[in-house]
């Protein structure tokens, strides 16, 4: 009988240093055991000769007079090196959110001017671009800076409309619209005729819908939140009693024992890693029982359990403060919040001021009651709104260009009018192509706004560096640097992805 | 950066396509431009006055009686060397013309530039004409200056200032200029519109010889132009103009030596070009470019007092034994029947490399350091080995590399471990635009294979690494560069062992460095995901190792996906170099903002540097912008 049985595949496994499962996890884990080991190398070397230079690296100056005084922001005179801190990112985010509305607004213009059929406005927006573009952002700064710093000195009466408008070389000084005693009660009417106006709005379309009649939902809407801003103005006092809430609630944070929430803290680690593996075997799970796992998928489910159980550790072991912490300010805020909506509070939501100019010691400056801008202020303001708006410019000629020509062609067809067909056709389509890039762009201006050490605004940045100079603290105050930023990072990618899904289209 | 990136593919097919605008008369063309409806109209007249304002803005600041632009040339050696001494000064010259010399000789051998058509020249003969006849137009009229040197006022104070007649005569300097221009443009354009028998001349110049002459007229100006000239005083520590000698006397020669330098060197790259030996030709000026940044380095830095003893007792001998014996041993590594001994001996190698470093640091023995790289170079070599198996032209290939590293290594580690003889006068380094420049084109070298590594590491299939790069990059693109600067100018010296120092300088180039990698990472990804399955898979069907695929298949095609993101990067990298200025080193950017300030003669003159500043950075990175166009069009990526 001819032997006709296929011949064996004898599967033999190769030697050890030949498995690549074998091999790419030592690789991997060597590399990660000697990262490891570099960094706790220079972490011990930083420890050593900080402690022989005598600075240690603690947060306590958060809670000390740092003894600085900034140069603009809400608090010049910070009794703390947090508050200092503090003070400085108001500064920095203030900074950021007025760039980005600016600068949008300003690219959004020279882009469509690029794009237009006039030859001379083309010219001027390329010359923009590019000019603007190829020149680093630090040394538009400076330039700005120095314009500014030549201009007039102020004198007691100075600028185009007197006792409005001062111009000078201490900056921009207007009339400043802030936030009065009775400013959250008129928010929380403002927010229930949000509400109301929500619940009208979907009315309305659902009306409109169904009888095609013409029904105004989003002009209703506006008018009746005017309404409701309007009536809130005369009546917010009645919500005098929500302050009392705020007080016990506070006091009954303040008496949740600390060790109960160290232990949630740990469980919900736990929990968090635990709910995490089930679900990804759940993933895992075919209609003919569990998929063969690879090794990755083993590395993730441990990974997700180490991770779990050091976070657990952290939490109930090395940073036992953290409960009393979170305690302790959340009961603050709490007694904050009770004290602004308050009984007391009766007067209007808002108030108007006037620049004034005092003269203290021998040159006169601009007084607190005006809204005040410094020339570092402005320098760096111009820099990122100019710097950036070229950036968006390219994005929204960019974003418009790729919409297909086609497009705009089939909406003519259709009879709609230019305006309508760019509000409902070209602009969505641009939109979604421009969202991404422009979110890079705005996280960039945040970064940017960094710059403003240069001319002495006190950013978050200069305010840090500030500190640690007086502290000599470096290491805590970048960490402090570190967090900040990345949240902000975090928080612009959000919400952009956030508009991004939104714009997506929606496919079958 | 997605793979489709639409906003550039979009920007790129708008320019990509140069339509020839065909030649309306004058009226039709300002009607369809500029006047084809109401709101055109409307827009155009508010465009004009914008324009006009601007323009008028812009002229009066540059020439008003105020602007101090002697500050500006009188410090100009400040601005591009800051106190580099001047007896040492051919030290630069020499570092200036080796580059000069390779980049025309690079673009002799690599480019076939094209040319310029003649009526294009002479439409910018026309435009600059024309710009300025509007600027001599548009500016206000000069104040008058008394006889006693100063502006005369009126009785309120206000400058008087002549009348407009007055002013355009004085400007008839000006006004021949531009009328010279305009002729020249005019006659050029009428010779070559005009039909010869039938047909248009369709004369071209080439563009090189085009941009020769445009250098030679800029050289030219330095012979007859007053630019200044500064000193440093090393007793006050201050930069003071030296009265009487107001032309740049020091650099007409130096300059006309680079140009005729520029101009030779391309005719030897034209001649390689077309000789057999155009392949080596290439490679060669490759290498020279990545060499040539870090060698002349220390050939404006340094004038190393050589030992000539310790020389020839240590330091030859060691190169040449890493040389030959590392030869050797990667010869034997590459033979065909080497095996798994191969892969074994390498990573002996690398075990013992990798324990050098860790003797070091515990001091169980002593070894000179260039001895611990050359072991880590000669164990990286070990590993790459197996990729040359075979043929003895690779071999000789890696053979040959090996030596050529060694060479550069042992040179550069002599180098830098022997005294300098130069004296720069104050503590500072080089400053000025040769700091920047050096900055920018280190961190760039420097940048680019540890971000290429990121990248790969990002998205490899090893979890662990994906992790460790990701959280890297994230990180490090998270936040602003000012602040990693900071830090590591601040916080280095901290993490440093005992008795181990670092410059200022190279505590800033490694964080810079690392700050680009992450952003030059996210670009070579965004390449490296436009790689489709199948090139993996060919690859891996013919046989190729993962690092052959990674080397030869992938890399190669996803580096030319994200050339326009690598030269925006390089942009980038050299603004940014300005932020030098903030923390303290003297970039030319710092002596415009501090140093001119500061000189007694010119206290609080600040605008006319940083101008002067700003207008040096965008004509760099306009030309290099306007070069990676030129770039993507060659390598065919709007065409896809």
């Amino acid at each position: 009988m001819a032997s006709t049985a296929p011949p064996s595949i004898h599967h033999e496994r190769p030697p050890l240093y030949r498995d690549v499962t074998v091999v790419k996890w030592v690789v991997q884990i060597v590399a990660l055991l000697l990262t490891l080991g570099a960094l706790w190398f220079l972490a011990n070397q930083a420890g050593d000769n900080l402690r022989a230079s005598n600075v240690p690296t603690d947060y306590d100056f958060l809670s000390v007079n740092p003894g600085i005084d900034l140069s603009s922001g809400i608090d010049t005179d910070p009794d703390t090196g947090g508050r200092a801190l503090w003070v400085g990112m108001v500064n920095t985010l203030r900074m950021a959110i007025a760039g980005i509305l600016v600068a949008t607004i300003l690219g959004v213009i020279v882009g469509l001017a690029r794009l237009s059929n006039n030859w001379l406005l083309k010219k001027i927006g390329t010359v923009f671009v590019e000019t603007l573009r190829n020149v680093p952002l630090l040394v538009q700064i400076l330039f700005y800076g120095a314009v500014f710093a030549s201009l007039d000195r102020v004198t007691t009466d100075v600028g185009p409309i007197n006792g409005w408008l001062h111009i000078s070389n201490k900056g921009l000084s207007m009339p400043r619209a802030h936030i009065a005693d009775g400013f959250y009660q008129w928010m929380i009417v403002l927010l229930i005729g949000l509400v109301a106006a929500n619940f009208l709005r979907k009315r309305r379309i659902a009306q409109q819908d169904a009888t095609g009649e013409e029904t105004y939902p989003i002009l209703s809407a506006f008018g009746l939140i005017v309404v409701f801003g309007i009536i809130g103005w005369f009546v917010h006092p009645i919500f005098g009693f929500v302050g009392k809430i705020f007080e016990t609630l506070s006091s009954a944070v303040s008496s949740v024992p600390e060790t109960v929430l160290q232990l949630v803290i740990g469980v919900l680690c736990v929990g968090a890693s635990a709910y995490w593996i089930r679900s990804f075997l759940n993933s895992r799970r075919t209609p003919a029982g569990l998929a063969k796992l690879t090794d990755d998928d083993y590395f993730r489910m441990i990974f997700a359990a180490v991770g779990g159980v050091i976070g657990a550790v952290f939490f109930l072991v090395l940073w036992p403060g953290l409960s009393s912490w979170m305690i302790n300010s959340a009961s603050d805020l709490f007694e904050v919040l009770g004290n602004k909506f308050g009984n007391g509070r009766t007067g209007r939501p808002f108030d108007v001021d006037l620049p004034n100019i005092v003269q203290s010691g021998k040159f006169p400056n601009y007084g607190p009651s005006g809204l005040n801008f410094s020339i570092g202020f402005a320098a760096v303001f111009f820099g990122v709104v100019f710097y950036t708006a070229a950036f968006v410019a390219e994005i929204v000629r960019g974003g418009i260009l790729a919409v297909p020509k086609g497009q705009t062609e089939a909406a003519a067809s259709l009879g709609l009018r230019r305006s309508t067909a760019l509000r409902r056709v070209i602009i969505p389509q641009a939109l979604r192509v421009m969202l991404p890039p422009l979110g890079n762009q705005y996280l960039n201006l945040t970064k940017n706004t960094s710059l403003a050490i240069a001319v002495g605004y006190s950013d978050i940045v200069q305010v840090g560096q500030t500190v640690y100079n007086q502290t000599g603290k470096t290491l805590p105050v970048v960490s402090i640097w570190m967090f900040f930023y990345l949240s902000c990072s975090l928080s612009i990618s959000v919400i952009v992805n956030f508009f991004n899904v939104r714009m997506k289209i929606v496919e079958r | 950066m997605s793979e489709e990136d639409p906003i550039s593919v979009a920007l790129k097919e708008e320019q990509g396509s140069p339509h020839e605008a065909p030649n309306l008369p004058v009226g039709q063309w300002l009607r369809k431009n500029l006047f084809s409806n109401w709101a055109n109209a409307i827009l155009t007249i508010l465009g004009l006055f914008a324009a006009f304002l601007m323009l008028r803005g812009v002229l009066n600041f540059v020439f008003s009686e105020n602007r101090e632009w002697v500050a500006v040339r009188t410090n100009l050696r400040a601005l591009m060397t800051l106190s580099y001494p001047e007896s040492q000064y051919v030290r630069v010259w020499v570092s200036l013309g080796f580059v000069v010399g390779l980049a025309g000789m690079s673009a002799g051998i690599w480019s076939d530039w094209g040319g310029v058509q003649v009526r294009r020249l002479a439409t910018w003969f026309m435009g600059a004409g024309g710009l300025i006849a509007i600027c001599v137009i548009v500016r206000e009229p000069s104040v008058i200056i008394g006889t006693d040197g100063k502006v005369v006022r009126t009785v309120e104070g206000s400058p008087l200032r002549e009348s407009f007649v007055d002013a355009m005569v004085d400007r008839s300097g000006w006004w021949i200029a531009a009328v010279i221009l305009l002729a020249t443009g005019a006659g050029l354009w009428s010779r070559f519109s005009r039909p010869v028998r039938g047909r248009r001349p369709r004369a071209e110049l080439p563009i090189t010889s085009v941009v020769f002459v445009g250098i030679g007229l800029l050289i030219l100006s330095l012979w007859v132009v007053p630019y200044g000239h500064y000193a440093f005083i090393s007793e006050t520590k201050s930069y003071i103009a030296e009265s009487g000698r107001t032309v740049a006397f020091s650099t007409q020669m130096p300059w006309t030596v680079m140009w005729v330098l520029l101009g030779l060197a391309f005719l030897v790259g034209r001649f390689l070009r077309s000789s057999r030996y155009v392949g080596m030709a290439k490679a060669g000026s490759n290498m020279l470019w990545l060499i040539s940044p870090f060698a002349l380095f220390w050939v404006v830095l340094r004038d190393p007092a050589l030992d000539y003893g310790h020389v020839i007792s240590t330091d030859l001998p060691m190169g040449l034994a890493f040389g030959l014996l590392g030869g050797a041993v990667l010869w034997l590594l590459t033979r065909s029947n080497i095996g798994e001994v191969g892969r074994v001996a390498a990573t002996a190698l690398l075990v013992f490399a990798v324990f050098n470093w860790v003797a070091a640091f515990f001091g169980w023995y002593p070894m000179l350091q260039k001895a611990r790289i050359s072991f880590l170079l000669l164990a990286l070599a070990a590993l790459l080995a197996p990729n040359f198996i075979g043929e003895v032209a690779k071999r000789r290939q890696l053979v040959l590399g090996w030596l050529g590293v060694m060479t550069l290594v042992h040179y550069l580690a002599t180098m830098i471990n022997t005294p300098s003889t130069v004296d720069l006068q104050s503590t500072e380094f080089l400053g000025g635009l040769g700091l920047t420049l050096f900055v920018a084109v280190i961190v760039v070298i420097l940048s680019f294979p540890l971000g290429v590594l990121l990248a790969l590491g990002r998205t490899s299939k090893f979890p662990i690494f994906r992790m460790l790069s990701t959280s890297y990059i994230e990180v490090i693109r998270g936040v602003p560069l000012i602040s990693v600067l900071i830090f590591f100018s601040v916080m280095v010296p901290l993490f440093l062992p005992d008795g181990m120092e670092l410059a200022e300088l190279a505590a800033v180039l490694t964080g810079y460095t690392l700050f680009s990698a992450a952003y030059l990472a996210e670009n070579v990804r965004g390449g490296l995901q436009s790689i489709t399955k199948g090139q993996y898979e060919a690859a891996d069907a013919i046989g190729l190792t993962s690092a052959q695929r990674t080397g030869f298949i992938v890399l190669p095609q996803a580096l030319t996906v994200s050339i326009p993101q690598l030269v925006g990067q390089v942009i980038s990298s050299f603004k940014e170099t300005s932020l030098l200025a903030i923390i303290g080193l003297f970039d030319f950017l710092r002596v415009a903002n501090s140093v001119i300030p500061a000189q007694s003669e010119f206290m609080g003159v600040k605008r006319e540097g940083i101008l002067v500043v700003a207008m040096i950075y965008f004509f760099f990175n306009f030309i290099i912008s306007k070069y990676s166009q030129r770039l993507e069009r060659r390598v065919g990526l709007g065409e896809r």
